[in-house]
């Protein structure tokens, strides 16, 4: 049997080395990529800066020097936590994202817990009803929303409730002057979150369906009918339990994808959070803070990938004995 | 006394290459106590005919024709409500496969609770308990208290199917349908499920409808036989009389 530090020390340096990986290329790509870094850091005075004048600003912020000497540099400093100052907001990177992370949490993470919640409801509907017309609506529907792109979806709510109905805003995380006040607040947030759970929502839960549907055709509900349950209980009380698993799995792969999806959402909304960041720095070369942005994200998206396994190994009992376990007879679960 | 009786049924699945009609026009009746054994080639409508009885067929097969009685009572046209009714409380049904049957995310002491519980609703815990692990001796497991607590991976394919067994006791049935319920153990394992089976019967007294493939099996169980053929159910009688028949005919 493994030893669960084990497993633990060995995700943990996969996870190291994934990261380091990921900063290699995004440091090479985005050094790589046309565009000069200069009009970063000093907008339009670039044009009227002579070609020493350049040279010497260059020299100043490190990016004189050939790659692979830039990226130890990087490195020397990001494993003391410096990760270098922001071209464009000309202080330390940490605090630029610090000043952002939160609105972009609060709109990936209340649309997760949305999606999460409403996926499983949806497909457990859709289920119930396999092939009634119900499911065949909202099958249909869903199937025709998720194929419309966020960007399209934002604009035409954007134009359908801030421009014409005049109900909500349009664009930004709140009002001036209004930050700290929450009902302010939420109508900001409404329609930003509307298209991230618009734009996931169908996927999941149609997943949570089939998923369903396939446990449903198992052995065990003929066994768990005959004991007298209803084909809802039964659904409800075995096949849901044994789709669970794999649907926290999944949705722990999900998290990064919904949290770091919120990008397009918050560009067309312009709404402050690391999306717009993210954007912004990959087009106007901000080195460090799009390496810094990078590795979160990326981060995110290896955890989320870690938990899934986790939650495979230690939620699931079918799963349990594969990992070690019992005496050594062959099952076939 | 009949417990069961079964009149011209047939059974047809529809698809949409067309209607196969997997049992036809089937006749029998199971006395009170006695195990009628249904005999016949792979794919001849046994199972089929079993699952029409107790209703679980698929939504893509139908009862064309026929009636159902059960002691005495016609159940042909019986709503889902009541045949659940009847499901958990007169009827139960043992599998080919245990590993299958059971349901893996459950530990098996919840399983055959869940049975108890629907049989008797209104049960307090420490009741539920202690018939959890009578049911659980009954059926011959070993140490039931940590038993219960498992999950079918942990059990072996005999001790599966004890635990399916289980579960279908818990209704307290008046008719156990077991479908090839050892086809899928080895011989030593088979030879307890049936000592078990033919144990439990003298026990409760219920009556029980056993499908095999297995000669040697229907010997052993079987206090009459019926032969099935593409669905037809061509022959039925005592079991002496149809294995003495049958080994007249190989000869
Ligand atoms: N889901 C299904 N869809 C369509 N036809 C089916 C379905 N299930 C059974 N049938 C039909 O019913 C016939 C009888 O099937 P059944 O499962 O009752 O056979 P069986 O006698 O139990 O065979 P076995 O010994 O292999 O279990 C099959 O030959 C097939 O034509
Ligand atoms: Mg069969």
């Amino acid at each position: 049997m493994r030893k669960p530090y084990i497993t633990i020390i060995d995700e943990l340096s996969k996870f190291a080395l994934s990261l380091f990986l990921l900063s290699v290329l995004v440091f090479t790509m985005s050094r790589l990529a046309p565009g000069d870094p200069l009009y970063s850091y000093y907008g339009d005075r670039v044009e009227k800066m002579g070609t020493q004048e350049q040279e010497a600003a260059r020299e100043r912020l490190g990016l004189h020097a050939p790659i692979p000497v830039q990226y130890v540099q990087w490195m020397k400093g990001a494993l003391h936590g410096d990760f270098g100052i922001s071209y464009k907001y000309k202080t330390d990177v940490k605090e630029v994202i610090a000043d952002r992370i939160g609105n972009t949490l609060l709109l990936g993470g209340l649309g997760f817990v949305i999606i999460f919640v409403l996926a499983l409801l949806l497909g457990l509907f859709c289920a119930w009803r396999e092939d009634k017309a119900a499911d065949r609506v909202v099958c249909g529907i869903g199937t025709v929303t998720s194929c419309i792109p966020e960007f399209w979806l934002s604009l035409v709510l954007i134009l359908v409730f801030a421009v014409w109905l005049g109900w909500l805003p349009s664009s930004g995380a709140y009002s001036v002057g209004m930050e700290r006040n929450p009902a302010d607040r939420g109508s900001h947030l409404i329609l930003p979150l509307a298209v991230v759970v618009l734009g996931h929502l169908w996927y999941y839960a149609y997943l949570v369906r089939n998923r369903l549907l396939e446990e449903t055709r198992a052995d065990y509900v003929l066994l768990a009918r005959m004991k007298g349950l209803s084909g809802k209980q039964v659904l409800y009380r075995h096949c849901l339990r044994n789709a669970m698993p794999s649907y926290l799995s999944m949705m722990a792969i999900a998290l990064p994808h919904i949290l770091g999806g919120t990008y397009v959402v918050e560009t067309v909304f312009s709404y402050p959070g690391i999306g717009t960041l993210a954007y912004e720095s990959a087009r106007y070369q901000d080195y460090n803070l799009l390496m810094l942005v990078s590795l979160m994200t990326g981060g995110l998206v290896i955890f989320g990938n870690m938990l899934a396994r986790i939650i495979n190994v230690w939620i699931d009992p079918r799963m349990s004995l594969k990992s070690g376990g019992m005496s050594g007879e062959v099952r076939e679960f | 006394m009949d417990v069961l009786t079964v009149k011209n049924l047939s059974v047809s699945f529809y698809r949409e290459s067309g209607e196969i009609t997997a049992v036809k026009n089937v006749s029998f009746t199971l006395r009170a106590g006695e195990i009628l054994v249904i005999m016949g080639d792979t794919g001849c409508g046994k199972s089929v005919l079993c699952k029409s009885i107790v209703k679980l067929l698929p939504d893509i097969a139908k009862i064309k024709t026929g009636q159902i009685y059960f002691q005495g009572k016609e159940i042909t046209g019986y709503t889902e409500k009541e045949m659940q009714k009847l499901r958990g409380t007169s009827f139960s049904m043992v599998f080919q496969n245990p590993m299958t049957a059971l349901n893996p995310c459950m530990s098996v002491g919840a399983q055959i609770a869940e049975a108890v519980r629907l049989r008797q609703p209104g049960i307090s815990r420490k009741a539920l308990r202690s018939r959890v692990m009578e049911l659980l001796k009954l059926v011959g497991l070993d140490r039931p208290e940590e038993r219960a607590g498992q999950y079918p991976v942990h059990f072996s394919g005999g001790m599966a199917q004890r635990c399916v067994i289980a579960i279908a006791l818990a209704a307290n049935p008046e008719i156990l349908f077991a479908d090839e319920p050892t086809t899928s153990l080895d011989a030593g394992m088979q030879a307890q499920i049936l000592g078990l089976l033919l144990e439990l019967r003298e026990k409760l007294g219920m009556s029980m409808i056993f499908i095999t493939h297995n000669p040697e099996v229907a010997v052993r169980m079987a206090d009459r036989v019926a032969l099935m053929r593409g669905g037809e159910l061509y022959r039925i009688g005592d079991a002496e009389e149809i294995f003495e028949e049958t080994i007249h005919n190989n000869h």
